[in-house]
């Protein structure tokens, strides 16, 4: 029993990691209809931002995440102006812009690896705040990691601010109507080239706030970029382009890779990723909560 | 007198909303239909509907005394039915001989192997391919443009090579969404008797949606009334254009009464 | 002497499997992040029919083409009749999920490699199915199942209405370029005569895309060009290894910006190719001109 909830608690903050990179990814998904497939890097620049913040420029912890937030923010709405606006403007086909992300996302890793070096970095425990530097926490019989306890809050505290900014603020109105009819709502005089970049900065900060998280949970290192294709998988699995769904995917791809994971075995952890995604196209490619939609003529 | 394209009790819903709600109406064999009404009647969406691209929520299409509803797109395509989009869809980078070439590709029927082998049948049915696709820009006036980039065509142009690569298929039925769309007076007036031409050449059937209304009334025998999904009303041009319920949904309640 | 034909080797494996690459997204369109794991296969498929099964090396190439070429029919089944980011995401699973499976599987060696391959791969086998995959390549794209491919590429849906059966023809993309993979994969297991699967992971997947972005998209005569430059480029650079990629990276992205058309604009270095180019400068000169001529007329 106890190792069943340890393993749960273990699911539970990966996933949350996940659904941070995941919305992210579904909410531009959602605006603009396409894959930034260079999410995992702007990702793996967020834990880069936390660590030299927390590191070398000494901030406080919370401070170093904002900063890792606004910094990957910026990055993708770098990205977003200087490699994928040009190709939306002249309607280059959907293609060119998987290829652009690549190229991007190849440069970035490889300019990381080029001056920074490939060698993995880890969050130095002293300078964590200190309720989170020892190990864990009794909750009932259960050890619960305080690193993984925080890890869930943050997310959770992310993600209601999240919702509750599309819901109930005239911008994540906007969001929401351009993401339904980006024609319309420019009609309606919403400015869609300002809602592409909110929405890109939006989707950065989250990845900042994953990069940093993972990075505390393991290590921040170059190659950290290939974990978007867990949050690419999540999403599809609780459905592209709905938030609610890349949440919910996110935790149950989580629950079930930590639960083979403990029982079955490690090695196998990813490739039943991979095995939920088939299943997924198999079964049902709309996603948990996604909806079917048709081609307009 | 027989019909080529028979809907009956056309419905499609999107989630709660009918864009077309069960809508009936006949094109006649060689005959040159209209489809008209205000902009989001569901012209589009039938047209979607005939080819494919939507798949039925209600009621039936026949092509040729076949049912043809919710059938793959590209077979339908194969069975006759043909189409122009409003917005104009060529292959852009693609010169306007290799549009109108790519899309005779149903008239050889040589397989992969014989491509690969360069076998006899493919060298055969090759030749016979370009040779159609030079006599198709020949006769709809194209001959002269055939090495132009589409994308670089003007206007006028682009929406005739869509028509001419739309002819490729050898198609029974031509349905051609906004034809006239950008054009000035001269332009749809060259439009009109190109669409009659094609007609009689071809020996085909035309279905046109437009907004123009010189070209409808000046090319269709019959023509279809939409508004908001439903019919409103389905005639020859003078019955349509004396209808009272169309002149109002055109024009307003006041004109209707005069 | 050794040296250079070394690279000519690997210039020639790199070749079929770009050459492959090239019919599926330089001309039919569609992306894939996985063809590091269709090589894969062929040259795990190649090393168990030469090293255990002791069989000619002609059946392990055939073996290894096949099989990636099966797997790819699986793949294709289940993506390709939804969005292409589907294709995407479910190949970039594909790559990652072929290395994690052969890195738990000891009887081609793991994690650590399978060493001590048959050396069967020579300059000659290379040379033949280079010129056999050209040929091939050349009379897929100029026949009518090859222009069918450009136009789901170009406008999928106008390509429906024209008959095109689009998930069809994204089949015959895929599956050729995965046999191709696999061929190239088998050629490189019994050249190096070691492989493990790190080999094959992404970063393989995305270089072969990236030789054939740099030749051009939709040229094949770009693709012979792309592998020769970003197979012999790296070697004449081994100081600057670390920044190859950077600079590499930076260039797709001002390729796609720029001229997505990449070295060859698209058009093929052949005889017809230059006076295809040529007479479609000619033609848009020409509309240029009609163009001017109207408006002068229309003002006096």
């Amino acid at each position: 029993m106890n190792q069943f909830l340890q393993q749960l608690v273990n699911g539970l903050s990966i996933g949350s990691i996940y659904a941070l990179m995941a919305v992210g990814y579904s909410l531009v998904y959602s605006i603009m209809n396409f894959s930034n497939f260079a999410h995992g890097s702007v990702i793996m620049l967020g834990a880069y931002f936390g660590f030299f913040a927390l590191t070398l420029a000494g901030l406080p912890f919370a401070l170093a995440f904002f900063v890792a937030a606004c910094c990957a923010a910026g990055v993708a709405v770098l990205l977003e102006r200087l490699a994928y606006k040009p190709l939306r403007d002249r309607h280059a086909p959907f293609l060119y812009f998987i290829i652009t992300a690549m190229g991007a996302s190849i440069f970035i890793d490889n300019s990381v690896i080029a001056t920074i070096g490939p060698t993995p970095k880890t969050f130095p425990s002293e300078l964590l705040p200190s309720f989170l530097q020892s190990g864990a926490i009794r909750i009932g019989h259960v050890d619960v990691g305080r690193i993984d306890l925080a890890m869930f809050a943050i997310t959770v505290v992310c993600l209601v601010a999240l919702v509750l900014f599309i819901d109930f603020t005239r911008l994540g109105k906007a969001i929401q109507a351009t993401a339904y009819n980006m024609k319309a709502s420019a009609l309606m005089g919403i400015n869609p080239g300002f809602v592409i970049i909110l929405v890109f900065a939006i989707g950065g900060a989250l990845a900042g706030v994953a990069g940093v998280l993972y990075g505390m949970k393991y290590q921040v290192f170059p190659q950290m970029s290939a974990i978007t294709l867990k949050s690419f998988i999540a999403a599809v699995f609780g459905g592209l382009g709905s938030l609610p769904g890349a949440m919910l995917g996110s935790l149950l791809l989580a629950l079930i890779e930590t639960f083979v994971s403990g029982y079955l075995s490690t090695q196998y952890r990813d490739l039943f990723s991979f095995i939920i995604l088939i299943a997924m196209l198999v079964i049902r490619p709309s996603g948990i909560m996604g909806k079917t939609a048709e081609d307009k003529a | 007198m027989s019909a080529v394209l028979e809907l009956k009790g056309l419905t499609k819903r999107f989630g709660g909303l009918a864009a077309v709600n069960d809508v009936s109406f006949a094109v006649r064999e060689g005959g040159i239909s209209g489809l008209i009404g205000p902009n989001g009647a569901g012209k589009t969406t039938i047209f979607n509907l005939i080819t494919g691209v939507y798949k039925v929520s209600g009621g039936t299409i026949e092509f040729r005394g076949l049912p043809v509803q919710n059938k793959e797109p590209f077979q339908i395509a194969g069975l006759g039915i043909t189409r122009t989009f409003q917005n104009i869809r060529l292959f852009k980078e693609l010169s306007v001989f290799d549009n109108v070439l790519t899309a005779c590709h149903a008239s050889a029927k040589y397989g992969l192997a014989e491509a690969i082998l360069r076998l006899p049948r493919f060298r055969r049915e090759e030749k016979a391919l370009h040779e159609k696709a030079a006599s198709l820009l020949e006769i709809m006036g194209l001959q002269d443009r055939v090495d132009v980039t589409a994308n670089n065509l003007p206007y006028g142009l682009q929406r005739r090579l869509e028509i001419t690569r739309a002819l490729a298929l050898d198609p029974k039925l031509l349905l051609l969404d906004e034809p006239a769309a950008g054009m000035n007076p001269d332009e749809t007036e060259q439009l009109m008797r190109l669409i009659a031409e094609v007609r009689s050449r071809f020996e085909l059937s035309v279905l046109v949606i437009e907004h123009h209304m010189d070209l409808i009334m000046g090319v269709c025998e019959h023509i279809h009334v939409l508004s908001f999904g439903c019919t409103l009303a389905d005639g020859t041009p003078d019955e349509v254009a004396n209808d009272p319920k169309v002149v109002e949904a055109y024009l307003g309640a006041e004109e209707a009464k005069k | 002497m050794e040296y250079i034909q070394g690279i000519a080797i690997l210039i020639g494996i790199n070749l079929i499997a770009v050459l492959g690459l090239s019919i599926l997204t330089g001309f039919t369109g569609l992306f894939s992040f996985g063809h590091g794991g269709f090589m894969a296969i062929g040259a795990y498929i190649s090393a168990i029919v030469t090293a255990r099964l002791h069989l000619p090396f002609a059946l392990a190439i055939v073996a290894g083409a096949a099989s990636a070429g099966l797997v790819s029919i699986f793949i294709g089944r289940l993506t390709l009749k939804l969005k292409g980011d589907y294709f995407c995401i479910a190949t970039m699973g594909f790559g990652e999920a072929v290395r994690v499976i052969l890195n738990n599987i000891d009887y081609v060696g793991g994690a650590r490699g399978w060493e001590s391959l048959p050396q069967l791969t020579s300059i000659w086998v290379v040379l033949g199915l280079d010129i056999a995959a050209v040929i091939v390549a050349w009379n897929l794209i100029n026949s009518r199942h090859g222009r069918n491919m450009v136009a789901v590429r170009e406008e999928e849906l106008a390509a429906q209405m024209a008959g095109i059966d689009v998930y069809g023809h994204k089949m015959i993309a895929l599956v050729v370029s995965a046999a191709m993979a696999g061929i190239a994969g088998a050629l490189m297991a019994n050249y190096i005569q070691f492989i493990r699967p790190t080999m094959f992971n992404m970063a393989k997947s995305t270089d072969l895309t990236i030789m054939v972005i740099f030749g051009g998209l939709g040229s094949i005569s770009g693709s012979i060009v792309g592998t020769f430059l970003l197979v012999s480029l790296p070697e004449l650079f081994r100081n600057f290894a670390q920044w190859r990629l950077v600079i590499y990276g930076l260039a797709v992205v001002v390729i796609m910006v720029g001229r997505p058309k990449g070295v060859m604009g698209g058009f093929e270095l052949t005889p017809s190719g230059v006076r295809r180019s040529m007479a479609a400068r000619r033609a848009r000169l020409a509309l240029e001109a009609e163009a001017r001529a109207l408006e002068r007329e229309g003002a006096a």
